[in-house]
């Protein structure tokens, strides 16, 4: 009894806290090249009515001269300035400030966009109020850029790992393992290009509840697995690994284009990403059979009510990501029933 | 000779815990690294970035690698259950930041067990890693009240430290050719002089 107290106020300090909410809205900066010298900046910050806006400041190089008149406006909550600035040589290699961030608590996002469609994205902060616009990355930057964020997107997305991880438990034997982990490699490799290419559109909501049905699926499976009960999953966990992935690749597309793709070499950034996601999924595997390999070694038992527990996080990890997936469509659904009756 | 070093051990760890118990006065400084995927990461990361745990960590796996399996198994489940406990209490406790003396202990300790191969009784050694476990935990717990989720870096913390230990101790257990293990016992001597190091670093600069 004891221990049960004990265990259930670690399990207190470990649930999550209710999330706070930000209370300063970020400001926004963009500047889009429409010729070699020329740009067009949006700056939005948040404002208060129509008169009161924080005194933000954008700084241009000394020489970047407005080729029109700014253009500002209060709408919806926010101040809005439009320019079009020319500077000879264009901004490359120059510093742009915004005057006035470190004496708020506000953050600015920025993205430039240049005139090869190539995106450069940076969060301004008190602390960092300025930054460089950056040339066009070469094949060696895109590809450190790209496989970071693929290493990035696999690990920080426990839906993706719970289902590799789903697979694990549920395939025994070093050749079928390879065979499911092929198959799912396979799959979302397809999918991830096509996606990527625009050659298939998947709608992002129905998307993520399948991806989330996935998990809960396969730790259904496992639990079967468990039980010595048979199904074609166990039988031929491959095919459903491939059918799965199929799907899953489309997520890491939807993660990749948050991203952004650099228009000058798209392919190198799908291969890249690729690979990032590969070596990610890689790691997990090889970190899986390592710590069941210690513990094997270390002799840990293994109670019988312990061996279902993986299972069941699996499933219900996947119960709930399909419920939480679930709500926004179906109150879509019911909205649209309503307007239609 | 053995009852005297098992007097001695039970001294030390009596000693970890109550250093930590008694000076428990104000706010550590923080020290953990960000690695831009979120604060379970940052703990994951944190033993492998920070010398002062990851190091310890790396002693007390090979510490429970060199002994019989089952305090083998014993270390490898209690030091992470310490250390979160620890953890949640620094929290919650302001804790004096005594990182210099807490490392110099741990590593001389652990050093020398390691170094001189010494086989003590499971409790005993299940004793030690509980006891590097809690202060460990709770430097770390000290250091991170300002941080946001700091039970999520935590979370990452332990498991890694519980991963990163059970894999390193197997690999030692699993070690046969006698001049592996002497290898070990080296890797043991260079923790217990860089514990020695440090204490002379810290002397001096007390001087």
């Amino acid at each position: 009894m004891r221990w049960l107290l004990v265990l259930l106020g670690l399990a207190g300090q470990l649930a999550p806290s209710p999330a706070q909410a930000h209370e300063v809205r970020p400001g926004y900066l963009e500047l889009r090249q429409t010729a070699a010298d020329t740009y067009d900046l949006l700056f939005k910050l948040p404002a208060l009515g129509e008169e009161f806006r924080l005194a933000l400041y954008v700084t241009l190089p000394d020489d970047a001269k407005d080729v029109v008149a700014p253009r500002a406006l209060f709408a919806a909550g926010a101040y809005v300035e439009r320019r079009t600035i020319r500077r000879s040589g264009g901004l490359v290699g120059q510093s742009i400030a915004v005057e006035g961030l470190s004496s708020t608590f506000t953050d600015v996002m920025v993205r430039i966009e240049d005139l090869a469609g190539t995106t450069q994205a940076e969060r301004l902060t008190p602390t960092k109020a300025s930054f460089v616009v950056k040339a066009a990355p070469g094949v060696s930057e895109v590809a450190a850029t790209y496989v970071r964020l693929g290493i990035e997107h696999i690990v920080s997305g426990m839906d993706h790992l719970l289902f590799v991880l789903g697979l694990l438990l549920l395939v025994k034997g070093g050749r079928r393992i390879f065979y499911t982990i092929t198959a799912f490699t396979v799959a979302h490799s397809i999918t991830l290009a096509a996606a990527t290419l625009g050659a298939i559109r998947v709608p992002e909501g129905p998307l993520n509840a399948t991806i989330a049905l996935s998990i809960l699926f396969v730790g259904v499976e496992v639990a079967r697995a468990e039980r010595g009960e048979t199904s074609l999953t166990i039988r031929y966990p491959w095919c459903v690994a491939f059918a799965f992935g199929l799907l899953h690749g489309c997520g890491f597309a939807s993660g990749l284009s948050e991203a952004g793709l650099p228009q000058h070499a798209i392919p190198a950034a799908l291969l890249f990403f690729n690979l990032g996601v590969e070596i990610g999924q890689l790691g997990f595997v090889v970190l899986f059979f390592a710590l069941r390999w210690a513990l094997r070694t270390l002799e840990v038992p293994a109670p019988r009510w312990a061996t279902s527990i993986p299972a069941y996080v699996v499933g219900v990890a996947g119960a709930y990501w399909t419920i939480v997936q679930l709500q926004p469509l179906a109150s879509a659904f019911a909205l649209r029933v309503a307007n239609a009756s | 000779m053995r009852r005297e070093l098992r007097k001695a051990t039970a001294i030390s760890t009596v000693g970890i815990a109550a250093a930590f118990v008694f000076t428990q006065m104000s706010e550590a400084e923080a020290h953990l690294v960000t690695t831009g995927l979120g604060p379970f990461y940052d703990g994951v990361a944190h033993l492998f970035l920070s010398p002062e745990d990851g190091v310890a960590v790396l002693a007390l796996a090979l510490f429970a690698g060199m002994s019989e399996t089952a305090t083998s198994r014993a270390v490898i489940i209690a030091a992470p259950i310490a250390w979160l406990f620890g953890g949640i209490l620094g929290l919650h406790v302001p804790v004096l930041p005594l990182s210099p003396w807490l490392t110099i202990a741990t590593f001389m300790v652990l050093g020398v067990l390691i170094a001189t191969n010494f086989r003590l009784p499971r409790a005993t050694s299940t004793t030690i890693a509980i006891a590097i476990g809690l202060a460990h935990g709770l430097m770390n717990g000290g250091t991170m009240t300002a941080t946001s989720e700091p039970v999520t870096v935590l979370a990452g913390i332990v498991s890694s430290l519980f991963v990163s230990g059970a894999i390193v101790a197997a690999m030692v257990v699993s070690l046969h050719a006698p001049w592996t293990r002497v290898g070990v016992r080296v890797v043991g001597s260079w923790v217990a002089a860089s514990g020695v190091l440090m204490l002379g670093f810290a002397l001096k600069t007390i001087a």
